[in-house]
């Protein structure tokens, strides 16, 4: 029995340019009359966050969603969970839902956990004497029973986030759908918060699962959907969909590193921090070798034009799939003497735990301002998985050491 | 989206109870708060319109004259201010949370209502300290303030649903709430409005709110039938449009906010 059906679902968005937004205001039927009447208006600035999307998750299964940023997997996400609505399709979905898009939504720092616990409860529909005979297994499980009843904002972030997950174990629902909310916390505690899904599964309950955590979503699935501009790419068992999408990831399509392809809010959306800089010297292209992210040298080479006589160096650095950077390297200061040229920093082994890594390629001027700073769209995929994620390391450095003594 | 609403009703007192957690927390004398602004208005009220300009009142005492206006007007100024910016200010929620938006502008409703009580307990104090005491006819004060809840709730929705799509809204809040205070009765009586004006005054729901709310609770009087008509059918009027234009446009609020 298929619990979440999704069928030629289209959800288009309109660009908003920070003025009132005259189209949405427009209640029915006064809008359709409008669109009628000025269609070139009534469709400016539009674009597609999903574009015919259709699928359906059977009861007790787990999907995995897959894709870049802006793919739609958020947003596919909102409308099986009932945020937003689609524009054109249909959504069926049969028992409750709880939607983890974000953690700690509608919690407020003032409040105390318990207050906070209440509340959440409230917005599922859930009674507050109820929720108050779950706090404590709730508490339990994020571990934070001695601050029950402290204010959230005297938490740490990791602390908070336990709560955020917490509150989900006290929901009776059938299916939860959870967006990148798992790369919280410590080590422990993520296993604890895979563990329950895994327990929540195996009581019948449905998980739809967005990550960029690609051994996270092979783990956690048997099934993945592989969104790429709002349409799906493939849909088949985890273990292939994730094969391939590594593979695209890894790939050398010029359009994907090149600058000014495609439509601007997609540069917008990703933060607006893609590439910046003063100015005076700009990259104009990266060529990457063949990496497989066993430890084989990566190659790099970074084509630049100058337009002035500086002294200049050159960055490469690395970032996870959360926009962490976990470190880089730095060229000695070289002469921009030449209106353009050529630099290539070859890597001799990255010493990464398995993951998906962004490389961001820099010029600094003599002073350390930046000139050019990109960060790029193609992803490094380490995948360790011959040799089995080393169980002796944590964090995203795959640290050896040899252990002695007794 | 009244079925939704129903079914989360919870939600709804949750969210009175939480504004309550917070109004006053990490302050010195906390609840205290709550009397504060009715006493203060009408210290002001009554010094400046009683004492400097001289309101004709009859034999009404200025002060309770003016408080008798200010307690069903407070409620409205109250459920305004803070009921009209109420989706935008959840956006986080709005955004990542299926819930009934609804719950949000009628909470800061149920929360102004807490205040509305404690203002008319001041005004019972108040009228027994002067010696003037409370008229039978005061049980019919909660039939006014049922038919101001109507205006107010339709009037909530109407805002704080335009003001996710244009924020302009909120900025104009405080304005007008400011004039509207200035052209209902609220400070002086409506007989000293000019006969020729007097008409357009009474289009003004609030007017017809105050006049009553005064009758009943001062002067000992049944509120006049006309105008009781006029305002339940202009406070109703106003609730249907904002309840239609809400509930037409709430399945956009998360893709705009």
């Amino acid at each position: 029995m298929d619990v979440v059906t999704v069928r030629d679902v289209t959800k288009t968005y309109r660009l908003g340019v920070g003025r009132a937004r005259v189209r949405e205001m427009l209640p029915p039927p006064i809008d359709g009359v409008v669109s009628r009447l000025l269609p070139g208006w009534w469709n400016r600035n539009t674009f597609h966050a999903l574009e015919d999307v259709s699928l359906s998750v059977a009861a007790g299964s787990s999907l995995g969603i897959v894709g870049a940023n802006g793919a739609g997997k958020t947003t596919l996400l909102k409308v099986i969970a009932g945020v937003t609505e689609p524009t054109r399709g249909e959504i069926a979905v049969r028992g409750r839902v709880a939607a983890l898009i974000d953690l700690l939504v509608g919690f407020h720092p003032d409040l105390t956990g318990r207050e906070n616990i209440e509340f959440f409860g409230a917005l599922h529909g859930i009674g507050r004497r109820t929720m108050a005979n779950r706090a404590p297994g709730i508490l339990e499980f994020a571990e934070i029973e001695d601050l029950a009843d402290t204010p959230l904002k005297r938490y740490s972030a990791g602390m908070g986030a336990r709560l955020g997950f917490g509150v989900l174990t006290a929901l009776d629902v059938d299916v939860i759908v959870v967006d990148e909310v798992l790369t919280v916390g410590d080590g422990d505690f993520q296993r604890r918060c895979v563990q329950w899904l895994q327990g929540f599964r195996a009581g019948g309950g449905t998980l739809l699962f967005v990550s960029h955590n690609l051994a996270l979503v092979r783990d956690m699935t048997e099934r993945v959907l592989w969104m790429r501009d709002g349409r799906v790419a493939d849909d088949g068992p985890a273990g292939k969909v994730v094969a391939e999408y590594m593979r695209e990831l890894e790939s050398h399509d010029p359009q994907r590193l090149g600058f000014g392809t495609g439509p601007a809010w997609r540069r917008i959306r990703s933060g607006g921090t893609r590439r910046w800089g003063i100015g005076g010297a700009s990259i104009k292209g990266v060529r990457f070798n063949e990496h497989n992210g066993n430890g084989a040298p990566l190659e790099l080479t970074i084509a630049y034009e100058a337009s002035l006589d500086d002294q200049a160096v050159f960055l490469v650095g690395f970032s996870d799939d959360s926009g962490r950077e976990v470190g880089g390297a730095a060229s000695t200061p070289r002469s921009l003497n030449l209106p353009r040229g050529e630099i290539r920093c070859e890597v001799a082994s990255l010493p990464l735990r398995s993951g998906t890594y962004f490389p961001t390629v820099a010029i600094l001027s003599s002073d350390g301002r930046v000139r050019d700073r990109w960060k790029l769209d193609r992803a490094i995929v380490v995948d360790r998985n011959g040799e089995a994620e080393a169980p002796d390391t944590f964090g995203p450095l795959a640290i050896r050491a040899t252990w002695s003594g007794r | 989206m009244i079925g939704r609403l129903w079914r989360r009703r919870s939600l709804v007192l949750t969210l009175v109870r939480r504004q309550y957690q917070l109004r006053y927390r990490q302050s010195f004398i906390g609840l205290a708060w709550a009397f504060i602004p009715p006493l203060a208005t009408l210290g002001a009220a009554t010094l400046v319109f009683g004492e400097v300009i001289g309101v004709d009142t009859g034999k009404t005492p200025y002060a309770i004259f003016a408080f008798a206006a200010l307690v069903p007007w407070a409620f409205f100024a109250n459920s305004l201010i803070f009921g009209v910016p109420s989706i935008v200010n959840a956006d986080s929620m709005v955004r990542r949370l299926a819930f009934p938006r609804a719950a949000l502008p009628l909470s800061s409703v149920g929360a102004a209502v807490l205040d509305l009580v404690i203002a008319a307990g001041i005004f019972v104090i108040l009228a027994y300290w002067t010696g003037l005491g409370i008229p039978a006819t005061a049980v019919l004060f909660p039939v006014i303030l049922l038919i101001e809840t109507v205006f107010i709730v339709g009037i909530v929705l109407l805002g704080s649903a335009l003001n996710v799509f244009a924020r302009d809204v909120r900025v104009a809040v405080p304005l007008v709430t400011q004039v509207w205070l200035l052209v209902t009765p609220v400070m002086y009586p409506l007989d000293s409005v000019p006969a020729g004006l007097r008409f357009w005054f009474q289009l003004n729901p609030m007017t017809g709110v105050v006049e009553m709310s005064r009758r009943v609770i001062v002067d000992g009087r049944l509120p006049d039938a006309g105008l009781l008509l006029g305002t339940l059918f202009g406070a109703v009027a106003v609730l249907l449009l904002g309840y239609w234009y809400f509930s037409a446009t709430e399945r956009r609020f998360t893709d705009v906010i």
